[in-house]
């Protein structure tokens, strides 16, 4: 992802970036094989 | 919705309101949002499986507090699993502060998330922590916070040097 698009998300307000973190664990769910693959190193 | 009806979305506003509790309830003195979920208010969403609350104790002794604390809120309905208390199924840990943490904590920057006061780490000691830390993670994070977040370099250098850490060389 561009560093542009990154920023812009950090710029987001904090409860829709924690609507996007339950996105984020949902699809995790749902394809967990795909998101090991994905992993990033923040997550935790 | 019941405590313990799973919800669509994270149950943060009832992690912070219940964290509010155990203050009125004299168990806690104060506390404050750690962890993966204060780096997300600073840079951009990523996942994370639980949320940490960082508490000064009221109890001085040798348990500091947690099981008068794991009383109360399983006493609301919250459920245990390991280290970790369970609300609508997601997991919350909470960590009694010391050194660092507890400088945290009393220096945490007050927000308000969807109606309820809180407090969360600042950016600048979340750095400070993960320095502290160290592992691959830490290090992922403080590369991301200096990148994203507005850090007031002269408050971090100040936590590093009284804390004598040091930021991993890029």
């Amino acid at each position: 992802m561009k560093a542009e698009m990154r920023q812009k998300l950090a710029r987001e307000s904090f409860a829709e970036k924690i609507r996007k973190v339950a996105q984020l664990i949902r699809l995790a769910k749902t394809f967990p094989h795909r998101n090991r693959l994905n992993h990033r190193p923040a997550a935790r | 919705m019941a405590i313990n009806e799973p919800s669509d979305n994270l149950p943060l506003a009832d992690v912070l309101r219940a964290a509010n509790e155990l203050v009125a309830a004299g168990l806690i003195e104060d506390w404050a949002l750690g962890g993966a979920l204060a780096a997300i208010y600073y840079v951009e969403p990523f996942t994370t499986y639980d949320a940490d609350i960082f508490f000064i104790s009221k109890d001085k002794g040798l348990t500091g507090g947690i099981p008068a604390i794991y009383a109360h809120l399983q006493a609301q309905g919250w459920q245990v699993e390991r280290e970790h208390l369970l609300i609508r199924g997601f997991p919350v840990q909470f960590l009694a502060a010391h050194g660092l943490t507890e400088e945290d904590v009393r220096d945490a920057e007050r927000i308000d998330y969807e109606g309820v006061s809180a407090r969360i780490f600042r950016a600048e000691h979340i750095v400070a922590i993960a320095a502290s830390v160290g592992r691959h993670k830490d290090l992922a994070r403080i590369e991301q916070l200096l990148q994203q977040a507005d850090l007031d370099k002269s408050r971090l250098e100040n936590i590093l040097q009284r804390h004598n850490l040091k930021l991993p060389k890029p």
